[in-house]
């Protein structure tokens, strides 16, 4: 039987969960079994904090569309935060400025695209719509049908469908250091136990009862670890 | 939406949709106040539009009819072809149709008296509806097939043509089909980003 891929968030935290632990922290985890000794008791961090503040490479009405899309894909609900509470529009505005500058131009013109469809397909802007028509929207986007109708999108809607979706997981689920996963909103949702570079047997006794609390800080903050290729820590999505 | 009324009595032989045993070839009924036969299909059951699911009713069952199973597809897309649009499947015997706009999130309840009704996986992989979005500059037809049944079989959520049609053999009593074209509307250039 096929399974029923269409935007929700129970399938999106059913896929993030399990690949969330090898995923999202790779280097981590790689340490983890190495036999590192630094405790993976839980510690306070200094947390990302998601302002209001301008984004860098979008125009407000770029900006807006784009919260709209991230916070459909993953809401907030009685599960906890969704992905804009975790900081993804953040990550993904200072992705842009960096390791995805390429992508700049495909967000401009897939919002842009986005847009118009709405407008051709359902009468209003994006923003304006429902909450069950912009899913609506935004599945047609993903299934590629709002492609060909004269929106502008290059290609396949659903590039920019995948575009947007990876980078929102990457911003809910990622680690801290690359500015999105505010108050570790994302490894909450999915339950993940945290980087540790050291699992005792007890340990691993109560992570499988479920009693073991979460560790929560980023990679960045073992001494094993040097951000080459991510932000200063100071700089945690807010700033910009 | 202007109301057109659609009509098409089809023998079983002469839709999609087919079964290896079917016991008799009861003809059913099947019209649309939004769609008429052999006519273009709205805009709002398309991409193109809000993409809700058509309203339909059926009559004509035949005896001893204890569920219905509703099937959308494109038999001029697909690898291999149709490319299936819709899936329904768990209605009573006692529904006369399904209302326009049938929950896309399962989450959403199902109208009063389909609570059991439950909707297969379409050619996109989701468990909903989704409309024509025929190439630019083709005109696609589309079956809504109706398929009669001898017994209740209360199938699960997610089921793909194959598996649902692999489920319904040997109880299939009769079928009926509304057939209808579509071709992608011109976007309105003036509907830009402001």
């Amino acid at each position: 039987m096929n399974e029923d891929v269409r935007i929700s968030r129970r399938d999106l935290l059913k896929v993030a969960g399990a690949a969330g632990a090898a995923a999202l922290t790779p280097s981590a985890l790689s340490a983890a079994t190495s036999g590192a000794a630094t405790s993976a008791t839980p510690v306070a961090v200094a947390l990302p904090v998601v302002t209001s503040a301008p984004l860098l490479n979008l125009t407000a009405a770029e900006t807006e569309i784009l919260a709209a899309i991230v916070d459909r894909l993953i809401p907030s609900d009685e599960l906890g935060p969704g992905a804009l509470e975790a900081g993804a529009l953040r990550f993904i505005d200072r992705a842009l400025s960096e390791a995805e500058s390429s992508s700049a131009d495909a967000y401009r013109a897939g919002i842009a695209a986005l847009d118009r469809y709405s407008r051709y397909s359902r009468g209003a802007a994006f923003v304006d719509l429902s909450s069950r028509d912009q899913d609506s929207v935004l599945i047609d986007v993903q299934s590629g049908a709002a492609t060909g109708a004269g929106t502008g999108f290059e290609g396949s809607s659903a590039a920019f469908f995948n575009l947007v979706k990876d980078h929102t997981w990457q911003g809910t689920f990622g680690d801290p250091q690359y500015g999105g996963n505010a108050g570790f909103a994302g490894w909450d949702l999915i339950r993940y136990p945290g980087v540790r570079l050291r699992v005792t047997d007890e340990e691993q006794r109560m992570l499988e009862a479920d009693e073991l609390e979460p560790a929560r800080r980023s990679a960045y903050d073992f001494g094993q670890f040097q951000a080459q290729s991510a932000p200063s820590s100071n700089g945690s999505g807010d700033a910009r | 939406m202007t109301k057109a009324a659609g009509l098409v009595i089809a023998l079983a032989s002469a839709v999609g949709v087919e079964s290896a045993s079917a016991q008799v070839a009861a003809p059913i009924v099947v019209e649309s106040t939004t769609i008429a036969a052999g006519r273009p299909i709205p805009r709002d059951h398309s991409p193109d539009g809000r993409n809700e699911s058509p309203p339909l009713s059926w009559r004509g069952l035949p005896a001893g009819t204890r569920q219905l199973a509703v099937v959308c597809e494109d038999h001029g897309a697909g690898n291999p072809p149709p490319w299936v649009h819709w899936i329904v499947y768990n209605i009573p015997a006692s529904a006369t149709g399904l209302p326009q706009g049938i929950p896309f999130d399962a989450a959403d309840p199902m109208p009063a008296g389909l609570e059991g009704v439950r909707q297969g996986n379409n050619g996109w992989g989701l468990a909903m509806y989704r409309g024509p979005a025929p190439p630019a500059g083709t005109v696609h037809e589309y079956e809504f097939t109706v398929i009669a049944l001898d017994r209740e079989l209360h199938l699960p959520a997610g089921l793909s043509r194959a598996e649902l049609l692999e489920a319904v053999e040997d109880h299939v009593l009769g079928r009926g089909t509304l057939v209808a074209t579509y071709t992608r509307v011109p976007a309105d250039a003036g509907a830009a980003l402001e």
